[in-house]
Formats: structure tokens, sequence, C-alpha cells
């Protein structure tokens, strides 16, 4: 479904990318672990079209997304949900959510409302707050938000980048169960995370960076906790 | 002093507060909701001034005429500011960068229209509406106008900006361009069409300032920014209704006070008052939240 091919970023003269390659699967959940540093996050923000990559390939089912603008990006059905949230703060949930449609909007107003309901219903806790402002809720109502409006742009996959950053462990298993749920329901993931632990529970299939390269990869069942323990925070 | 004096000064006051409302609206478009320092705004407007009386002796452009030409040149000149000072610095770092550059802008537009106006003061067009009479009172139609439209005016921009669809992306790509931009946002276009409606709103008011005025000197751009900013601030940024009600307060205020003190001190009292909100109040009338909610995260994107 995704294919990526010695995908080279830098920054500047510092390179932080160095040529990762790896294929995601339709309707698995891949994850991509590594520690601080490593360069998942720019992975992800170049998959998205935020950062321009200097080389490498990106496919996305048989189109070529090699830095394109985000929005043709979001277009072509891949999702951001970034890290720390990112929602509009002073925008209420309901507004937040019709900015995540955007691209919809002005066409499909009505289509639109009834996604936002449906969406309303498998978070009710939403709802209960849909007039509210955004930055006034709490970090793991604000991570909903967020997977809330990266789904209102109907995706094919969603990229989260470690969405139990700062969160509770109680709300981190809500926000992995819905992660969980939303795989199963048909919409392919890529999870970078930090909790390596948690993101083994929920895996199919698993990359390790490390500065900035594909360390190893394999299945789920080729994973020991220590081997994934060791890649993801001692680098090895 | 009289009551009918006090009565009569207040009146006085609020009407005329009803110009610094007008400007302090289109203020709060790019200083409020998109956090936009532009020091250029009241040059734009004598600009825009300046153009239509330039026009007019060449061909008889007529009051309606005249509105248009300004409004129109307004929204020009604010997309031209926009252009060179607020574009290439779209993702907040550029902030002092682009201030400085808008002071640029404001030297070089104040220059064009003394070039277009030479004398120091040139008439313009006047709104003839008839004034309310009373035994004792005066109330100056043209300050009515005013005070409808300035109502009229936060009533449909409230409406463009909570409301509609632009509203919501105008709101969003001002307090994050790079999420906006994540989520498929024209960033550019929306900010394009912020400054635009900052221009015509900017425009409708320096064309009723300047038609019950009846008359435009170069020193019209900087009145238009002093008197809008103090306004603004002391409704409150990021308010329109504060706009409203600081454009009103300040115009009381600075009635009150030359009539105990008399006319030279009117813009001390302007200035004085603008410190005092800085020290006393700093959130202003409409105190609003805005710059209390977590930014940091704003700056990592």
């Amino acid at each position: 479904m995704l294919e990526v091919k010695n995908l080279e970023t830098s920054y500047g003269l510092i390179k932080a990318l160095k040529g990762v390659t790896l294929t995601a699967k339709k309707g698995n959940l891949t994850c991509i672990l590594g520690p601080n540093g490593a360069g998942k996050t720019t992975l992800l923000f170049t998959l998205s079209g935020i950062l321009k990559a200097t080389s490498g390939q990106i496919v996305f089912e048989n189109k070529d997304l090699f830095n394109l603008n985000a929005s043709l990006i979001v277009e072509n059905g891949l999702a951001l949900v970034p890290e720390n949230r990112l929602v509009f703060p002073q925008l209420s949930v309901r507004e937040n959510l019709l900015a995540g449609a955007y691209t919809r909007l002005r066409k499909h107003k009505e289509a639109v409302n009834n996604d936002i309901d449906d969406l309303f219903k498998r978070f009710p806790i939403l709802k209960q707050r849909s007039s509210q402002m955004a930055g006034t809720m709490s970090g793991g109502e604000q991570q909903m938000l967020a997977v809330a409006r990266a789904l209102m742009s109907k995706p094919k996959m969603i990229l989260m980048d470690e969405p139990s950053v700062g969160l509770a462990p109680m709300i981190v298993d809500d926000i992995f169960s819905i992660i969980k749920e939303l795989n199963q329901e048909g919409i392919s993931i890529i999870l970078v995370e930090q909790n390596a632990t948690k993101a083994l529970e929920i895996g199919d299939y698993f990359y390790f960076l490390n500065q900035g390269k594909v360390s190893f990869h394999g299945e789920k069942s080729e994973m020991s906790k220590e081997s994934i323990i060791k890649s993801a925070y001692l680098g090895q | 002093m009289a009551i009918i004096d006090f009565i009569q000064v207040s009146i006085d006051g609020l009407l005329y507060g009803s110009s610094y409302s007008l400007l302090a609206i289109s203020f709060s478009l790019t200083f409020g909701l998109m956090k936009r320092i532009n020091l250029a705004f009241g040059s734009t407007l004598l600009f825009a001034g300046a153009i239509s009386i330039w026009l007019s002796q060449f061909i008889a452009i007529g009051i309606f005429g005249t509105l248009i030409v300004v409004l129109f040149f307004s929204m020009l000149a604010n997309l031209y500011v926009e252009k060179l000072c607020f574009a290439p610095h779209r993702k907040g770092k550029g902030a002092v960068v682009s201030m400085i550059a808008s002071f640029a802008i404001w030297m070089q537009l104040d220059e064009i229209s003394s070039q277009l106006l030479p004398d120091r003061t040139h008439s313009f067009p006047e709104l003839e509406i008839p004034s309310l009479y009373g035994e004792t009172i005066l109330i100056r139609g043209n300050h009515i106008l005013h005070l409808t439209i300035a109502v009229l005016m936060v009533i449909i921009l409230f409406l463009i900006i909570y409301k509609t669809r632009y509203g919501i992306l105008m709101r969003a790509v001002s307090e994050r361009p790079e999420t906006a931009n994540l989520l498929g946002f024209n960033v550019e276009r929306v900010n394009k069409m912020t400054f635009a409606l900052a221009g015509i709103s900017g425009g409708m008011a320096a064309f009723l300032i300047l038609t019950s005025e009846s008359q435009i000197t170069p020193f019209f751009g900087v009145w238009c920014t002093i008197k809008g900013l103090v306004a603004m601030m002391l409704g409150g940024v990021g308010s329109l209704v504060g706009a409203l009600i600081g454009g009103l307060v300040l115009g009381l205020v600075e009635a009150h006070l030359t009539y105990q003190v008399g006319a030279n001190y009117r813009e001390i009292i302007t200035y004085a008052l603008l410190f005092f909100i800085i020290i006393i109040f700093p959130g202003g009338i409409m105190g609003n939240t805005i710059y209390r909610n977590d930014k940091s995260a704003t700056e990592r994107i």
C-alpha cells in the first residue's frame, strides 16, 4: 500500500533520514520504533508533505506522492495525527472537526455533518464538549479530538506520531484501544511510538529506526520484548 | 459643569468615539485575529483617500465613486502590504521582521500619498446628513451614521468570523498555520482574504471619517494608526465587541478631559490613556484569554 524507498531528508547540512526503505501493507498496523533523534517524526513529516525529501521514492496505492504539497497528500488519503495533538485551541470541538474536513466542506456540507454525528457516536466525550474550546480539554480528550479530526478527511491510512506522549497510563490504554479499533475497521495505520511495550501489544509489523536508517524489521512473531527494548531505547 | 453640558459632552464623545470604533474594528482583524502587527495599516487608509482625491482632479467620481475608490484601493494597498511584509514570514518566527517591514511600507505609502496631495489640507467630498437639533442638545447626523455602521460592521464581521466556513479557516490559520497546512488548507489564500477583508473594512472607516471631517491631511494615516490602536487595546485585542466599546470609551474620555483641560491636550490624553491601559489592565475591557492559553506547542511544529 505504502512503499518508501531510499528516502533522504535533511535539515540544512544535517541528514535526518539517510535512506529509509519500508513497506506498510494494507490493513496492517505498522509500528516504527527507535530512540530519540532516530528520525521517526522526520519520516512522518516527510510522508505527509510538511518536509521535503532530498531524494527517494514514496508510492501510495500506486500513486507517486514524492514531495507533493501537504494538501494533495491529504486528498490522496494519508492523514497525520501530529505529536502533542496540535488541535486548534481557540476553536470549538465541532469547529476543529469541520476544519479537518476542509477539503469537502464547500460542496458536501451535509455529508460532513453526518460524519461528525458518526464520530460523536464513537467518541461520546467529544459530543458532550462539542461547543467547548478545544484548548480547555484534557490531554486525552485532545488526543481523541486530533484522531477524530484526522478521520474527517476520510483517510485510507493514518500516520500517528506518539499518541501516548504526556498522557496518563489509563488514558493511553483508551487511546490504544481506539487505534486498534480503527485498524480493525480497515484503516491502515503507521504508528510511531516511544512506548515499545504498548506498541508490541497492538502492532502487526515493526520497523526500527536508528540514526536515520532502518536497523531491522520483522513480523510481530519475530519480536522478543528484549530485542525491541534494546533497539528502541539503546539503539543496538 | 452644568448637567446639560455634561450630557452634550458625553453625547459628542460617544458619537465621535464611534469613528475610533470603526478604525479599531478593522485593526482588530489584522492585529487581534491574525496576530499580525501591521504598522502600515493607517497609511493604507491615507493612501486610499489620497488616490480618490487625486482621481477626482481628472474625473468627477462623485461621492459614491469616492466610496468605491477608497474601498478598492485600501484593499489593494493592504494586499500589497501582506505580499511584501507578511507572506514571506508566515511561520510566526518572523513577527518582528514583518513588523519592521510594515514600518518601511508605512513610510513608503505616506510618501506616495503626500506626493499625490502636495498641499497640507485637501477638501474631501462631504456626506450631507441632517443633524438633530434639540432645544439645547446637538447630535451630528454623520456621527449617528458612524455608530450605525460600526454596529453593523461588528455584526457582519462576527457572522463572517464565527459562522462561516471561511471564518473557521481564518481562525485556524491564525492559531496554528503549520497544522492548518497539514490539514490541507491553502494558508496563503486565507491570509490574503483576511487582509483584503481588513482593507475593505478599514476603507469603510476611512471613508466615513473623511466625509465627516470633509478634509484630508498627510497626517491622517498616523492619526488612524494611533487612535485605532489605542481604541483596540482599550477594548481588548481580539474582541470585535471590545473594539466597538473601546472606541466609544476613548471618545468619551477624550471629550470630557478636553472639555476640562482644553483641546490642546487631546493627543496627550490619548497617549496617557494608552499608557494606563498597558500598565493597569493589559487585557483591555473585554480582556480575553487568548494569550493565556498554551502557546508552547505552537512553536514546535
